[in-house]
């Protein structure tokens, strides 16, 4: 038994080795005195200057801000519902459209939706073509997050709900809601994250004038890398650091009511 | 009522961050409608950041750019409904495109008086007679670039495209060649080096170039349209087929970084590709009277010489030369004699059964190996 | 009042799932579609779409709705190559991230409940990083003149083989691939491994099962659904990518995912991008129906 953990141990070491050295490297480098990301030269915050004074990085940042958060914000409404539709409702067709989305490779969905925006609607591709696009894609996981959360609920809270003369709407609003608030902020913040970091779909239906965050950062790495993406890269590490502690802080509260 | 106080509390955080950034992107729209605001469509690394700022001051207006880094990638862009330039910087096979398409504006020339500028060596090319549409704005070469000291100590010959195409030479430098990642460019250097024209649309002509590549990949890095910029500065690559300006680049990074080695760059004998990017009117541009502006404003002598100093961009402004430092001038990589020039060519377009069967072939080069 | 319920339950049934079902027709559905008509179509001249001709005004046959991309597709081996290649470099990601997630969910999966929150998170948290930061971060580690090439180098001429290049090669490829999937590796797989019942182990070690039988006969047959998801979600976006072969591959190094990317920002060949785009869905399709399939002994497994 204690051979086979320190062999479980050591995998395992690996395998979170193998997630963190890269990063580490990303955000070591991101203070190194030198514009090439090859050796070593010295401590500096210079490309944290440069990036503050660049102010295509900023309205790119705000931008990426903006779309994630209001993709995200239509995709937990959507998703909710759709979750809750899902788990209820005996459907056919909804659960193949919310999830298929989720299952297949992104850059269908990225091409099918730049010829949709660009035959159909005639729509200039810009932010709402990306805000639209992500929505499509995030919808899927916040259903998935929150069907998870109510397929682990005792049933007969809701029956007793209803006997009691409940509406629907009361039924949900007092209950329902309640209960599930943890799946619907997991799925917030989860579609939060995925939609800043997309990177395909954004490629594929995103317009010009307006700098994208991806796109920018994908620029960047194919034309001048510079320690510039390091910096970028390790403020954006910290902005969802933060945002995963505050919603462990606040979740764990919830966690830990529910273990009584 | 205490249970979901706390679930409540992190939704109305959600719902004032939401709301928060909501509010600030509003603010932002209504600064930039006020705003005067001209957008440019350019190539990476195209226009000296000095020369944006002066201009910026002179129109009281602002710059917005967005780049490229291949003709095919800016018309894809065009064709799935990119809009909102005022001005593009396409090369001559590109603009042709732009101009059948009729996607272009006329210029005026009266809002142009520094045209007069222009080498008319330059003017009146193929895809735009007369100039209706299109000011010369600077042009590149397709060539090679090198590690100086490498390619000395091996031996290796630096005027011919041999070095990248024919294993004898490519032994001694594998893993450390990379080429440019587009279809035209590197037909184009293959075509030449078969002694056709780069325009050449003969499907055998292809195939013997295709033969060409295969065989020569695998000592190729990799196919690299700008990372090889860094890579020769480094010094991880030693050979790379690249445009004029980046290697420009890669020797001033290389000298700046106080390495070892230079890095040299030179015209194939057989004669290799020239870009003359023009500068024109895109019609979904919404300021004319900026766009005439601006190009005049890079008519001038002294803003034009910025972009070649700073890029090493080849210039077609007379006016230009004198402020240009002379090692760049006297440089026939950037400037090349009439004897060289002869033995330039400028990219035409394909039509689309063309293209389709150059990206299987492309495919077929991309994933096969011989 | 029962039926005034019912009623109003219809009602919230269509509240609830309309409006999801809307947008996702419209911006899911009706884009397939409109993808599956485009490639029956043909490229404009500049790029596009060439306009669709009344039967009249038809040049040389072409009336703008046609199959030849598909025969174009079906033309040449070189496009089935392509998708073979892809599904080589897909099944070959699965499987590292299946070897190197799997300890890692089981170790997450045995440890102390008060610690497993964290060791979730922190495999998760390679997240907070930008996708293609993720994938950067091995253009560093891999360049040439890195202290890892140097090392692996340095150990390959002790044994006397030649020096090798990392970056830009298929190694590189897979190296990415694995790296920005295996946390959907590893979470489908603790799902899973934490939800087995400690008292089975116990059993087949009463039984006198030795440690890899345990894991043999016990462990392994009950995690294969969360094997079978995590391969899924490794599988199928590892098929679609073209940012990893595009940053990190080499000469050779093209995907499905390069060549329709091509098709849209390079040739400007909208209805063959499609097409490939089409064919790509259709092996997804497979792939998940043969998941499905292959999942079902599991389930069987599991009673």
């Amino acid at each position: 038994m204690r051979r086979s953990n320190i062999w479980l141990w050591s995998a395992a070491a690996l395998a979170y080795a193998f997630l963190y050295i890269p990063l580490i490297i990303v955000v070591v480098y991101s203070f190194n005195d030198s514009k090439l990301n090859a050796e070593w030269v010295g401590f500096t915050l210079s490309w944290y200057v440069a990036l503050f004074n660049n102010q295509e990085m900023l309205t790119a940042a705000r931008n990426s801000l903006t779309i994630a958060v209001s993709a995200s914000f239509c995709a937990t409404i959507l998703g909710t519902m759709a979750g809750l539709a899902i788990h209820r409702y005996k459907l056919k067709f909804l659960p193949v459209l919310v999830f298929t989305p989720v299952a297949m490779p992104e850059i269908l969905l990225g091409v099918a939706l730049l010829l949709f925006f660009l035959q159909v609607l005639n729509l200039t591709l810009g932010m709402i073509s990306i805000i639209i696009a992500h929505t499509t894609f995030c919808i899927g996981f916040v259903a998935i997050i929150v069907r998870a959360r109510l397929q682990g609920m005792d049933e007969s809270i809701f029956e007793a709900a209803r006997d009691l003369g409940a509406s629907p709407w009361q039924t949900f609003r007092l209950i329902t809601l309640p209960l599930i608030m943890p799946a619907v902020v997991a799925g917030a913040l989860m579609s939060f994250t995925l939609s800043i970091d997309d990177f395909v779909i954004t490629f594929f239906t995103k317009g010009v004038g307006e700098p994208i965050l991806p796109i920018q950062i994908y620029t960047m790495i194919k034309v001048a890398v510079t320690p510039e993406v390091n910096a970028i890269s390790t403020l954006l590490m910290l902005l969802t650091l933060t945002m995963i502690i505050i919603a462990a802080k606040l979740d764990s509260g919830v966690l830990r009511r529910e273990a009584k | 009522m205490n249970p979901p106080g706390r679930s409540t509390a992190l939704l109305a955080l959600l719902l004032s961050v939401l709301l928060l950034a909501g509010c600030s992107s509003q603010e932002q729209n209504a600064t930039t409608s006020g705003e005067n605001v001209l957008h440019l469509f350019n190539w990476n690394n195209y226009i000296a950041p000095a020369t944006v700022k002066r201009f910026e001051q002179s129109c009281n207006c602002r710059l917005s750019q967005d780049y490229y880094a291949d003709n095919e990638e800016m018309l894809a862009k065009l064709a799935a409904g990119a809009s909102g330039y005022d001005l593009i910087v396409p090369t001559g096979n590109a603009m042709d495109t732009l101009i059948r398409q009729g996607v272009l504006k006329q210029l005026d020339k009266s809002l142009l008086p520094n045209l007069k500028n222009i080498n008319p060596a330059y003017l009146n090319s193929a895809f735009d007679p007369g100039n209706k549409y299109s000011v010369p704005y600077a042009y590149t070469l397709t060539l090679l670039g090198f590690n100086q000291e490498k390619v000395k100590e091996l031996g290796l010959p630096t005027d011919t495209w041999a070095i990248i195409f024919e294993p004898k030479y490519l032994e001694k430098i594998k893993g450390r060649v990379t080429v440019l990642d587009s279809q035209r460019e590197l037909m184009a250097a293959a075509l030449k080096y078969l002694g056709y024209s780069v325009n050449d649309a003969d499907e055998q002509h292809w195939q013997q170039a295709r033969d060409l590549i295969l065989r020569a990949k695998p000592y190729w890095a990799a196919f690299s349209n700008t990372s090889y910029v860094k890579e020769l500065a480094v010094g991880n690559l030693w050979v790379a087929h690249g445009y004029s300006n980046d290697m420009f680049q890669a020797a001033l990074d290389a000298r700046k970084t106080g390495r070892k080695f230079g890095i040299g760059y030179s015209t194939p004998k057989e004669g290799a590709v020239l870009a003359l990017d023009s500068i024109v009117l895109h019609q979904s541009g919404t300021r004319p009277d900026l766009a005439h502006q601006f190009i005049n404003f890079m008519l001038a002598g002294k803003n034009s010489a910025e972009l070649t100093n700073l890029t090493g961009a080849g210039n077609p402004n007379m006016d230009a030369i004198q402020f240009i430092q002379p090692e760049i001038a006297d440089n026939k990589a950037i400037f090349p004699d009439r004897e060289l020039l002869a033995r330039l060519e400028m990219l035409q377009d394909f039509d689309r059964k063309q293209r389709r069967l150059l990206s299987r072939l492309w495919t077929e080069i991309k994933l096969r190996n011989l | 009042m029962i039926k005034g319920n019912t009623k109003a339950n219809r009602t919230a049934k269509w509240l609830v799932s309309g409006p999801p079902l809307l947008f996702l027709l419209v911006f899911f559905v009706a884009p397939s579609l409109i993808m599956l008509f485009t490639s029956l179509r043909l490229p404009g001249e500049f790029g596009g779409l060439a306009p669709i001709a009344a039967p009249a005004e038809a040049v040389h046959g072409e009336y703008g709705l046609t199959l030849e991309t598909y025969q174009f597709f079906f033309s040449d081996i070189l496009y089935a190559e392509i998708f073979l290649k892809s599904f080589a470099v897909a099944a070959a990601s699965t499987l590292i991230c299946l070897i190197m997630a799997y300890p890692l969910a089981l170790l997450i999966a045995r440890s102390e409940k008060r610690f497993r929150n964290l060791m979730v998170l922190l495999v998760v948290l390679p997240f907070a990083s930008n996708f293609l930061i993720r994938i950067y971060a091995w253009m560093i580690i891999l360049g040439p003149e890195s202290v890892f090439s140097h090392f692996i180098n340095a150990f390959l001429g002790a044994f006397g083989i030649a020096p090798v290049t990392l970056l830009f090669s298929p190694f590189a490829v897979l190296v990415g691939m694995v790296y920005v999937h295996l946390p959907f590796m590893v979470l489908p797989l603790y799902t899973n491994l934490e939800k087995h019942d400690p008292a089975l182990l116990d059993a087949a070690q009463d039984l006198g099962a030795n440690a890899w039988q345990r894991f043999w006969r016990v462990t392994w047959p009950l995690s294969l659904p969360g094997v079978f998801s995590g391969a899924a979600l490794v599988f199928i976006p590892v098929l679609g990518m073209f940012a990893v072969p595009d940053i990190l591959g080499g000469t050779g190094d093209i995907l499905i995912g390069n060549l329709i990317k091509d098709q849209f920002l390079g040739t400007r060949d909208w209805p063959f991008g499609s097409t490939l785009s089409i064919m790509l869905t259709l092996a997804v399709l497979a792939i998940t129906g043969l998941a499905a399939w292959f999942a079902r002994p599991a389930t069987i497994a599991e009673r």
